[in-house]
């Protein structure tokens, strides 16, 4: 079986690709170059989505399965603009390129903060909850269209089995978001005042629920979290940091400023996921999928750790049952 | 003016008021561990269960919500014995501005409740927006009133309470106490969807803690609450007057009532086994005040 994978510079992506590699042909394709090429077990081309060299890549090789792990987040590093060229252009151009090449399955990872922190939000978001996050958030419009697009296509052409992950905070040893960012930082800021449950999913688990979702395709749109809920100020002194409550009528202003002096990425609309629950409910996922998260959160928080740049990637670092 | 004050002030006689504070009876809720141990809740490896319950906090405050129960409001239950096995959707009267009533029976099922159980609290849609209430509400077990949260729980077999009565009781005024407030209808229709028996919880006392006589909506506009009550303690005496007066408490638990029918049912009928379940409340509120006597503080009779 020939597995597309993009966003394979990414943590995720070399993970899953690790423990594939040996069963399946891999190709990588990620704008940013891979940290070092030999790491990922496959053929790798850098890319933007958007290109045409996307379209060479489908005409030269006829996958079987696609997985789109490439999103780009938000950050100050990239403008709006260029997301949204990456996440909803570069989306949408790869899905049509899977009709026409004949791909089977599609797995596409979105994000829970599609949700959108709200102080509506229900103590357990299903996959039918609204997305509020682009009313709230423009920043993170990109990512809501990027979702909708994927769930369009999954109803719109059902030959494809399409399934749309969407997972709660990443975390692990070789993540780079903002939310492990901070916390390795050893300086979290928080809103004074606010605790809210927060879900982090390990990448081990994340790398392992996209895995099963190839695996035995279930066309659908599925939560997926980790082990359960957390305050926000357990997780951060989980992960031997301190937080820093900042009032909330001052945080937006302030914690950009600080965010720019510290070189820490704190995006505005993080304060409100800092204020408001998100916390969703990946029951749906777990019966479907059979679905059981290994890693606990403490673990995975007090192993965080310096970033790991080189992950030595092998099917044992998953385990055995992948 | 500030210099003033700060040289006039008798940092003596505050620092023996705050020595007195600190004398405050702690008590231990008899028998906690067991009790909490017994709630059968399912922990994660951070001490969370599922919907953001966290015993160690609860642990935490239980002295100082002991002594609101046992020694300030000196609660008392009746009919605790009636309430069935199981999963039990509790529906009770709203007053006093600010929760108590369900911290009072919440804390009466825990401490009292054979075998001792938690209700998970619907509270108001601000209640997120309110600094450190916000968290410390989670962590005991209370969560928003919405449908999805009350479904989910009595789906996994949770206790709910719920005042349906809403903000129009808790905000209602001291001339308009005990007098149950138009009813939302949404528990019925989950009741029915789930086969969820409903308690009456009869709440007395609870109503005259913040004798409210004048609801400032402006001033609760500004501030983004649904209402900001007036009493004869507050503005006025400024902290003082945000201290509940000491009104005795009496929980009582009706008879469990258990409806059939479609949940998807014409809003009428719906409507008709609600005031049902309002009636049978009104008449426990009734049998408590009768039995209360005058004395709001006592409890006894002129």
């Amino acid at each position: 079986m020939k597995i597309l994978i993009t966003g394979a510079s990414g943590a995720i992506a070399r993970l899953v690709a690790g423990a594939l590699s040996p069963k399946y042909e891999l190709t990588g394709v990620d704008p940013r170059p891979a940290p070092s090429e030999t790491h990922f077990p496959g053929k790798f081309v850098v890319a933007d989505y958007h290109s045409r060299k996307l379209d060479e890549i489908f005409r030269n090789d006829r996958f079987d399965a696609v997985m789109h792990l490439g999103r780009i987040r938000e950050s100050q590093k990239y403008s709006p603009q260029y997301r949204f060229q990456m996440n909803v252009v570069g989306t949408q151009k790869l899905l049509d390129l899977c009709k026409v090449g004949g791909v089977k399955n599609l797995i596409i990872l979105s994000t829970y903060h599609v949700y959108g922190a709200h102080k509506l939000n229900s103590l357990s978001l299903t996959e039918s909850a609204p997305l509020r996050a682009s009313q709230s958030f423009p920043e993170l419009a990109d990512a809501v269209e990027l979702d909708h697009a994927a769930v369009n296509f999954m109803w719109r052409e059902r030959e494809i089995r399409t399934s749309i992950l969407r997972p709660t905070n990443v975390i692990g040893k070789h993540v780079r978001n903002t939310i492990c960012s901070l916390l390795r930082s050893g300086v979290c800021p928080r809103v004074f005042g606010f605790d809210p449950l927060m879900q982090f999913v390990d990448e081990k688990d994340l790398a392992r629920a996209l895995i099963l979702a190839l695996e035995n395709p279930i066309p659908g749109v599925f939560n997926v979290g980790g082990e359960g809920v957390i305050a926000l100020s357990h997780a951060i002194r989980r992960a031997e940091a301190v937080s820093v409550p900042i009032p909330p009528l001052v945080s937006a202003s302030f914690v950009r400023l600080l965010s720019e002096m510290s070189g820490i990425p704190f995006p505005p609309y993080l304060v409100e996921y800092f204020k408001y629950p998100t916390v969703v409910n990946d029951d749906a996922f777990r019966k479907a999928f059979g679905y059981v998260p290994k890693v606990k959160t403490t673990t995975s928080l007090r192993n965080l750790g310096p970033i790991s740049e080189r992950p030595r990637l092998a099917l044992s670092s998953l385990d055995e049952s992948v | 003016m500030l210099k003033r004050f700060l040289m006039e002030t008798d940092w003596e006689q505050v620092k023996t008021v705050i020595r007195a504070l600190d004398r405050v009876e702690i008590l231990e809720v008899p028998g906690l561990e067991d009790r909490i141990e017994r709630l059968g809740i399912e922990l994660n490896s951070a001490g969370f269960d599922r919907w953001g319950l966290h015993p160690d906090t609860l642990r935490k405050f239980a002295p100082y919500l002991y002594f609101l129960y046992k020694k300030y409001f000196r609660v008392e239950t009746a009919g605790i014995e009636k309430i069935p096995e199981g999963r039990v959707l509790f529906i009770g009267n709203h007053g006093g501005q600010v929760p108590l009533d369900a911290m009072m029976a919440g804390l009466a099922l825990f401490i009292e409740g054979e075998p001792p159980r938690v209700a998970r609290a619907m509270v108001e849609r601000w209640v997120p927006t309110v600094p450190f209430v916000s968290s410390l509400f989670t962590r005991i077990g209370a969560m928003v009133g919405d449908p999805m949260n009350c479904r989910e729980l009595l789906q996994h077999d949770q206790s709910v309470m719920v005042f349906p009565e809403g903000v129009r009781g808790s905000g209602k005024l001291f001339k308009d106490r005990y007098q149950l407030q138009r009813f939302g209808t949404g528990f019925m229709r989950l009741a029915l969807e789930t086969g969820t028996p409903i308690v009456p919880v009869a709440i007395i006392g609870t109503e005259e803690t913040y004798p409210s006589v004048f609801n400032f909506e402006l001033l609760a506009k500004a501030v983004g609450a649904p209402y900001f009550p007036v009493t004869p303690f507050f503005p006025l005496l400024g902290p003082l007057g945000l201290l509940p007066l000491p009104s005795k408490i009496t929980v009582r638990f009706g008879e469990p009532l258990r409806f059939e029918g479609d949940p998807g049912e014409s809003e009428e009928s719906i409507r008709a086994k609600v005031q049902t379940v309002k009636d049978a409340l009104q008449e426990e509120i009734h049998k408590g005040l009768k039995l209360r006597g005058e004395n709001i503080f006592t409890g006894a009779a002129k």
